[in-house]
């Protein structure tokens, strides 16, 4: 289970309010369609603010982070289920 | 020196939560998973019966008084014991430290892993997310930077939580919580303690420990360093444990027996399960101790020495049946328990006779059989007719692998 850091692609459902959730991410050229997310949880890095989402497509489990200050998102983990 | 990153992983209403996962009409519904037994009690509760007061060990009247809407699920352990040994397997992923303390508890010194995952708060997240992906659990988890403040932590908010203990936060903490918050401290020792005016951890770390010594014994140091958060005890691997003292398996009966031959037909049972755990791992033992339970719930063990250590299932049912035949029953029994101690380990005695070597190769002939087509496929005419053989209750002792590994049903 290494860890990665790629920068992807996220379409994100904003609202209600401040909420963010990913909806479908591009990895490789593929369009994954999220099915779940299984854990959100916030990390802070010094001045940075991350938002970590632990989300299922139909065959595997991908960490995802969104950086509050710049707005990006990364891939940092992918697990076969 | 950096302190210690221990975490202690607790499921939440584990037993309860397989059967909403196993069988989706239970889930959002009041559970509790219940024995097979007749004289069963609440095994566990999920969180949608505790609010109604439903709690482990009540019986199933009590627990349907409190919620006439409790769904009832006769436990699956086969099922429990799998999914325990994947958790286990799943926690490997983060760190080979992993000390299993029950079915559905277990530690994890993750302090050399930090590296490699980034902090031990995104370990325990990650983890978290796999078993909701995976199996669809929930756990809370502590972390601490030792197993005594980490199983703490992990007390403090469930179900799904996640709560740290930093170093700098110990103090502060301990300073009004209840000693009988801290793992280790039962209800005796909390009797005791209050009796000479420790109500809080705070109160324990700072008492004297030569008066705690004095009352105590050896513990008594300890409890003093325990009020103060102090655990130095390492997470043990498996691998690291040390070797068992014991084999034993123990049955409730299903109704209380007076007779001496269906009481030495349990016997020959329990016999032939301790038997076949030793031999499985190479034991042998020189005590054997009967227990028993009567119906009022007065128990006795009494024991018997062996002039040679025996792992052979007919030599402990006669022991155990010498031991029985000199007691005079007072009243009818409820529990019986045999049990194989001071093991000796890797020890094959080369046998002169040829009685005994032929003994030996058929008990061998029966295990290859057990082991390949399931316990008591092969067994003593005697024990033919007699219905739910074998362990049907996953006992604290029980770990994924080693001799601790007692196959249930």
């Amino acid at each position: 289970m290494p860890m990665r850091r790629e920068n992807i692609r996220v379409g994100v459902v904003h609202g209600p309010g401040s909420k963010i959730r990913p909806v479908w991410f591009d990895l490789q050229r593929r369009k994954h369609q999220i099915c779940t997310i299984t854990n959100t949880w916030r990390e802070r890095v010094g001045q940075v603010e991350l938002l970590h989402f632990c989300v299922t497509d139909d065959g595997a489990l991908y960490e995802l982070t969104y950086n509050l200050s710049s707005g990006c998102w990364h891939l940092l983990l992918v697990e076969a289920l | 020196m950096t302190p210690r990153q221990i975490m202690h992983i607790d499921m939440n209403a584990f037993f309860a939560a397989i059967e909403q996962q196993s069988h989706p009409a239970l889930r959002g519904q009041p559970v509790a998973v219940v024995g097979s037994s007749q004289r069963t009690i609440i095994l566990t509760a999920s969180y949608e019966a505790r609010p109604f007061g439903v709690k482990t060990g009540m019986t199933l009247n009590e627990a349907r008084q409190k919620c006439p809407a409790l769904q009832l699920v006769v436990a699956n352990n086969r099922l429990y014991t799998e999914i325990s040994r994947r958790i286990v397997a799943l926690f490997h992923h983060y760190t080979p430290q992993v000390q299993v303390f029950s079915i559905d508890e277990a530690f994890l010194d993750v302090s050399g892993s930090l590296k490699l995952f980034g902090s031990a708060e995104r370990i325990a997240q990650l983890i978290k997310a796999q078993l909701k992906a995976h199996f669809g659990l929930r756990c809370s988890v502590g972390i601490a930077p030792n197993k005594l403040l980490a199983k703490l932590a992990s007390e403090m908010q469930k179900p799904d939580g996640l709560t740290l203990i930093a170093p700098a936060q110990v103090a502060a903490v301990l300073e009004d919580l209840p000693i009988g918050e801290l793992c280790g401290i039962g209800r005796q020792t909390q009797h005791k303690l209050e009796q000479l005016g420790i109500y809080t951890c705070g109160q324990l770390g700072r008492f004297s420990p030569r008066v705690l010594k004095s009352r105590f014994g050896v513990i008594g140091e300890r409890l003093v360093l325990m009020g103060q958060g102090v655990d130095n005890s390492p997470v043990v691997p498996p691998q690291e444990e040390p070797e068992v003292k014991t084999v034993g398996h123990s049955m409730t009966l299903k109704r209380d027996l007076e007779d001496r031959g269906e009481i030495a037909r349990f016997l020959l049972q329990l016999a032939e399960m301790v038997g076949r755990r030793a031999r499985r791992y190479g034991v042998s033992g020189r005590t054997i101790t009967l227990t028993i339970r009567y119906a009022d719930f007065s128990t006795f063990s009494r024991q018997q020495v062996q002039a040679q250590p025996v792992s052979q299932s007919e030599e402990i049912y006669r022991a155990a049946l010498r031991i029985l035949d000199r007691l005079l029953l007072g009243q009818p029994v409820r529990l019986l328990g045999v049990r194989l101690s001071r093991l000796e380990y890797r020890t094959r005695q080369l046998l002169l006779l040829p009685e005994e070597r032929r003994r030996q190769q058929l008990t061998g002939a029966l295990d290859e059989v057990n082991d390949r087509f399931g316990e008591f496929t092969l067994m003593s005419a005697s024990l033919l007719g007699v219905k739910g053989k074998g362990s049907h209750v996953i006992s604290p002792a029980w770990r994924p692998e080693g001799i601790r590994n007692v196959g249930v049903d």
